[in-house]
């Protein structure tokens, strides 16, 4: 019985409040266990960790006045910013693609399967460093994007250099190599709903369209979400790989531009890290309110069932 | 048959075969179901009755013979001869004349109760929010469940669920309730719930196909009782006839089992 029943007895709001034993519940006077152990071991860890912490504080390797003077730098925080753009663009790219991915592979079209199978197979055989200096070379391999009837007259065409531009390459890297890891994962979330649903849902009329946004894709939120955070995070740590693109405007960039430049590479890794922690706390506080959302009706207590 | 007996007929199945894959689980299904009419499938296991009614509401697709609601062919429109198969669009507004209760409840989880029955309402017929919600909650106070429409499924006993499964079956107005057995999945204790509102329904002179196991309730509701075996009906008629005394030695022989 949970405290909430208990508390319902109590104030006999059950709905047969004439039952017995509704009266004059007690609770038991409950005296907590003691844990000698978890507090020797807490005492020990506290120890450990102001040892190690003192430790670097004083040592003069870690150049903390170095870390001071870089942390909140215009060049720094300008990197942090693009970065985090970088990440969440990407990511907003990738996500409604690797859906589609997913619904194309459902289809019954097999040449949509195709297309979708295909397509993650390329982009998760190859490495994104390869596929980030392949967009960087767009513009190389193809001076103009042209829009034409096939085999007939052209429509429109721009120079490349205009459209894939080094930040415009580097999302496209990022976001398209995601769409094939994002894709299975979602694949997976989909697969773990109950047939009985879609069927639920035909049986009111509802077509195929409304089924995905009404049924499913609601309900394989919950189960997607936490790995799309790791893969969020994994995404923002790639970030430090788009210079392969070349793309020089990112946090690792800005922080191994500095090292180089004072020979003090420590503090400015340590600047670099500070802020890629600060970045996953962020984004750890939006899967917590998204988790949130998308599990309501699951996990919840059981009140007076009858 | 007579002229006018399509105004009468509800479902009409005329020699409905249906193949999963190799296993011919339909093996020429005739069946007619008059408006009002309480039809009740019994069989053993893997007679194949679920998929009798899976093949009304067309969540399977026969492989032969013809499936008609009020008189209208069921996913295909025939000419010269020839079967053409409806759009998506026209089967989903097809199966709006027909509600389908589960075994296994099927409510959506993300949902609370009144989301549940408002849903097709809302989103498959496009009522305003307002009424379907003045509607949804008439629906659960007519299944006894005044009062839980904030509940989500999780928080509901089965036999509650699955009254809140009625009422979303309820609220598409359907011509036709199909139950595939809706308290097999339910608690001893919990049957009784559920068969009352399915009762209420009979009293409302819904058409009904329903497949159960409760042969008690079967002979107390049913006008036309069809025995199942092998994917054939073996043996129909009135529950008195059938459950009373049956010709046939299959229905014999399940009956001295479930009795
Ligand atoms: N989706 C399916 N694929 C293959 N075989 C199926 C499928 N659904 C049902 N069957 C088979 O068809 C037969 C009839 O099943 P069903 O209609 O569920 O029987 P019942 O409801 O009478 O127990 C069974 O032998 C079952 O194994
Ligand atoms: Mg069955």
């Amino acid at each position: 019985m949970t405290k909430d029943d208990i508390n319902e007895l109590q104030d006999g709001r059950r709905p047969n409040a004439a039952a017995p034993c509704n009266v004059d519940v007690v609770q038991n006077r409950v005296v907590q266990r003691r844990h000698p152990g978890r507090w020797l071991v807490a005492i020990l860890i506290v120890i450990i960790a102001l040892q190690a912490g003192q430790g670097m504080a004083n040592n003069p390797n870690f150049h903390w006045d170095t870390y001071f003077t870089y942390l909140f730098s215009p060049f720094v925080l300008r990197g942090v910013g693009w970065t985090l753009l970088l990440t969440v663009v990407s990511m907003a790219i990738s996500i409604p693609l690797a859906l589609a991915l997913v619904i194309m592979r459902e289809n019954e079209n097999p040449i949509l399967q195709g297309v979708a199978w295909f397509w993650v197979w390329f982009f998760r055989g190859t490495p994104i460093y390869t596929q980030l200096a392949f967009w960087g070379l767009f513009a190389v391999l193809f001076p103009r994007i042209s829009v034409a009837v096939p085999f007939g007259p052209e429509l429109l065409s721009v120079d490349s250099r205009w459209v894939v531009t080094p930040a415009v390459a580097a999302i496209a890297g990022l976001s398209f190599n995601e769409t094939a890891y994002l894709s299975e994962i979602f694949r997976a979330g989909f697969r773990a709903i109950d047939r009985g649903q879609t069927e639920a849902a035909q049986a009111i009329g509802m077509t195929k369209p409304k089924i995905w946004t009404r049924i499913l894709i609601p309900q394989a939120m919950r189960i997607i979400i936490p790995p799309t955070g790791n893969e969020t995070i994994g995404v923002l740590k790639l970030t430090s790989l788009v210079l392969a693109v070349p793309f020089t405007l990112d946090l690792t960039f800005a922080t191994n531009a500095i090292a180089n430049r004072t020979y003090l590479p420590v503090p400015l890794l340590l600047v670099a890290a500070t802020w890629y922690l600060f970045i996953t706390s962020i984004l750890m506080v939006g899967q917590y309110y998204l988790e949130r959302h998308y599990g309501r009706g699951h996990d919840m207590p059981k009140e007076g069932v009858r | 048959m007579m002229s006018n007996s399509t105004h009468t007929l509800s479902v009409e199945m005329d020699s409905v075969h249906k193949h999963y894959g190799q296993y011919h689980a339909l093996r020429g299904v005739d069946l007619k179901v008059a408006k009002g009419e309480i039809c009740v499938a019994i069989g053993p296991s893997g007679s194949g009755k679920s998929t009798l009614l899976r093949c009304v509401n067309q969540l399977e697709s026969i492989s032969g013979g013809r499936v008609k609601i009020n008189g209208e062919l069921q996913g295909y429109r025939e000419r010269d001869g020839s079967f053409y198969p409806l759009s998506p669009g026209q089967v989903s507004r097809q199966r709006r004349r027909t509600g389908m209760v589960f075994q296994r409840f099927n409510l959506f989880p993300h949902m609370t109760a009144l989301q549940n029955v408002i849903e097709g309402p809302v989103h498959v017929n496009g009522e305003r929010k307002a009424e379907a919600r003045q509607r949804g909650l008439a629906l659960l106070d007519r299944v006894g469940l005044a009062g839980l429409g904030d509940r989500y499924p999780a928080q509901l006993s089965g036999g509650q669920q699955q009254r809140v499964a009625i009422a979303r079956a309820l609220a598409m107005e359907p011509e036709v309730m199909l139950f595939d057995e809706p308290t097999s999945a339910l608690d001893p204790e919990l049957v009784g719930e559920v068969l009352e509102v399915i009762k209420s329904l009979v009293s409302a002179g819904m058409t009904m196909m329903l497949v159960t196991h409760e042969i008690g309730f079967a002979r107390e509701v049913a006008d036309h009782v069809i025995f199942m075996d092998e994917g054939v009906i073996v043996e129909e008629g009135r529950p008195s006839e059938l459950l009373g005394n049956a010709r046939e030695q299959r229905t014999q022989a399940f009956l001295s089992k479930v009795l």
